[in-house]
């Protein structure tokens, strides 16, 4: 009985591995942004948006990797969190750069509040590699 | 003016919605916000920015005429300069930049801006530029506080951004009883009996104040801020300012105190042009010196109150103001005299909006009135007079930035003085055209 239950869980792993989103996309798209320009942090969503109506939620894997003076737009307060909450539930990632956080800890006095989507990466340009050698395609709005 | 009471049950009301809010920044724009504030983690460290425009004016009114010849009054005359009835102008140039010093800290931020066009606030300064507005804000999730130089809360009409004005010239309410005047010790402001002689405009005393209008604006401190409940916007200021206009410094140890409550249900949109209903109170009172006599502690009231409603959903817009005042009711649409009075004066206006579907156009139609020295018995000076125009407007979008607007008023300026209604009889109408691009 217990080797049984092993099996259906083993495939039960199995499945739920098999069914995260985009594991069957047929594009993966890093969109890099690293410009202090407010108007790119407005671009680089529109982007991301049209990917994923394009595409299909399902199709396209969308990570957008920020460090530098974009990684603004990962802040907590950023005029535009509505729209990264909405793209975040429609699939699309967000990595914030270590690196950048903790330069820009020194500059403010403490850590910057970030948005509850972004996931902390050790570098923001290695993560760029890391995922181009995953088959991503860097996009730079 | 608004009864005292209700408008401590506005604040009331106020500070109890408020309270019932989380403090959660509202995102829909309204003009506290859109001009004293910048879009958090996502504002630069500076951003250039103005806007120019280029209009012509005709006023078709007749002179009065008498032994003295073919007179003038100020509404026959074009503005700032009152020397024709038909010029070209630059009205306004403006130049500014606004931002956060520090990108990665959206706490505090600024906003520059400078008048390089002819009008009242560069006209009444004798230089060809005037800073308008100075300001820096410190934000918090509770306050704002916003201190320098910057446009008072009150009005629609005065405190809205002027590039997205939908007329040309201002409701005779708005110019008379809202944009100061600041007259110094020795300047006159009179025209004669009757009016002045066309070419005697330019040594005449009826335009010669020598500082800049007041342009809505004061240097003091603002306390505000904005609150989201639902898919209302509420929004509140409080002010403490010289009362002394675009000019810095203060004349008097008063200080104006300005009050201001909005609240707002949005449609959409975002920015100057967001859609929306808006209901807003508000309250303005100080004291001003007498010009005649600045050596003397001789202080006059000057309050200033209203409320509005205004209903934006493309393709309607439908304003509606009230105002009113008491003290220092500025005498100068005909009969130019000092403004150091006790005298009341209210308006109002009706303005409706079409945007005209699938397409550039705008059609733009008001309706204003206004009253200075209500109920004050005929005599030299100080007689009631009233001023009624209706404004056809049309708009032509050319792009996002840029416009063209034109304009036709009819007048009908009248008073109960026999004198001075043989002067207003002759105000006819007035047609414009002006071109706006936003930069």
């Amino acid at each position: 009985m217990k080797k049984i239950l092993g099996i259906f869980a083993a495939v039960g792993m199995l499945f739920s591995v098999g069914v995260q989103a985009g594991e069957f996309a047929d594009q993966s798209i890093i969109l890099q942004i690293s410009d202090p320009n407010p108007f790119k942090q407005t671009l680089v969503l529109n982007v991301a948006n049209n990917l994923i109506k394009h595409y299909g939620q399902d199709k396209v894997n969308v990570e957008i990797v920020a460090f530098g003076p974009g990684l603004r737009l990962l802040f907590e307060e950023n005029a535009n969190k509505g729209r990264i909450k909405s793209l975040s539930s429609a699939g699309v990632k967000f990595s914030a750069c270590k690196n950048t956080i903790s330069a820009m800890a020194k500059k403010l006095g403490h850590a910057p509040a970030l948005n509850k989507v972004a996931v902390p990466v050790s570098a923001g340009v290695v993560q760029i590699v890391d995922l181009m050698n995953k088959g991503y395609k860097l996009v730079k709005p | 003016m608004i009864n005292k009471t209700i408008f401590k049950k506005t604040l009331a009301a106020a500070a109890i919605v408020a309270g019932l809010s989380a403090i959660q920044v509202a995102e829909a724009a309204n003009w506290l916000m859109l001009q004293g504030t910048e879009r958090p983690g996502a504002a630069g460290r500076a951003k250039v920015w103005g806007f120019i425009q280029a209009q012509y004016q005709k006023d078709e009114s007749d002179p009065f005429t008498n032994a003295n010849g073919d007179l003038y009054i100020p509404p026959k005359l074009i503005g700032p300069n009152l020397t024709s009835q038909e010029q070209f102008n630059v009205n306004r140039a403006r130049i500014g930049v606004r931002g956060t010093g520090m990108p990665l800290d959206s706490s505090v931020n600024y906003f520059l801006l400078a008048e390089l066009g002819n009008n009242g606030i560069t006209a009444g300064s004798g230089g060809d530029a005037q800073i308008s507005d100075a300001s820096i804000t410190i934000n918090t999730d509770a306050v704002r506080i916003r201190t320098g130089l910057f446009k008072t809360p009150g009005p629609e009409e005065a405190l809205q951004a002027i590039h997205v004005f939908d007329y040309i010239n201002f409701t005779s309410v708005s110019n008379q009883l809202m944009l100061e005047r600041f007259q110094q010790q020795g300047e006159t402001n009179t025209a004669g009996a009757g009016g002045i002689n066309l070419a005697d405009t330019n040594t005449n005393s009826i335009s010669g104040y020598s500082r800049p209008v007041g342009a809505f604006r004061d240097t003091g401190v603002q306390f505000f801020q904005s609150y989201k409940s639902g898919k209302w916007d509420h929004s509140y200021a409080v002010m403490l300012g010289n009362g002394n206009g675009l000019n810095f410094g203060d004349t008097n140890n008063a200080k104006d105190v300005y009050l201001y409550w909005a609240s707002e249900k949005s449609y959409g949109g975002k920015g100057p042009r967001a859609q929306g209903l808006k209901i807003f109170a508000w309250s303005q009172s100080g004291k001003r010196l007498d010009p005649d006599d600045i050596t003397t502690t001789d202080e006059q009231d000057r309050t200033r109150s209203g409320f509005g409603v205004k209903y934006l959903n493309k393709p309607f817009r439908v304003t509606f103001e009230s105002m009113s005042g008491k003290g220092m009711i500025f005498q100068g649409q005909h009969r130019p005299d000092d403004s150091f009075n006790d005298l009341t004066a209210a308006g109002s206006y009706l303005d409706f909006g079409y945007y005209v579907p699938k397409s550039k156009w705008e059609i733009d139609l008001r309706v204003d009135t206004y009253t200075r020295d209500e109920n004050h018995g005929t005599s030299a000076v100080g007689d009631e007079s009233t001023f009624d125009t209706n404004t056809l407007a049309a708009q032509y979008h050319i792009n996002k930035k840029s416009r063209v607007t034109m304009s036709y008023e009819a007048r009908t300026f009248a008073s109960d003085t026999t004198a001075v209604n043989n002067q207003l009889k002759g105000v006819s109408n007035r047609i414009a055209m002006q071109l706006t691009h936003i930069f």
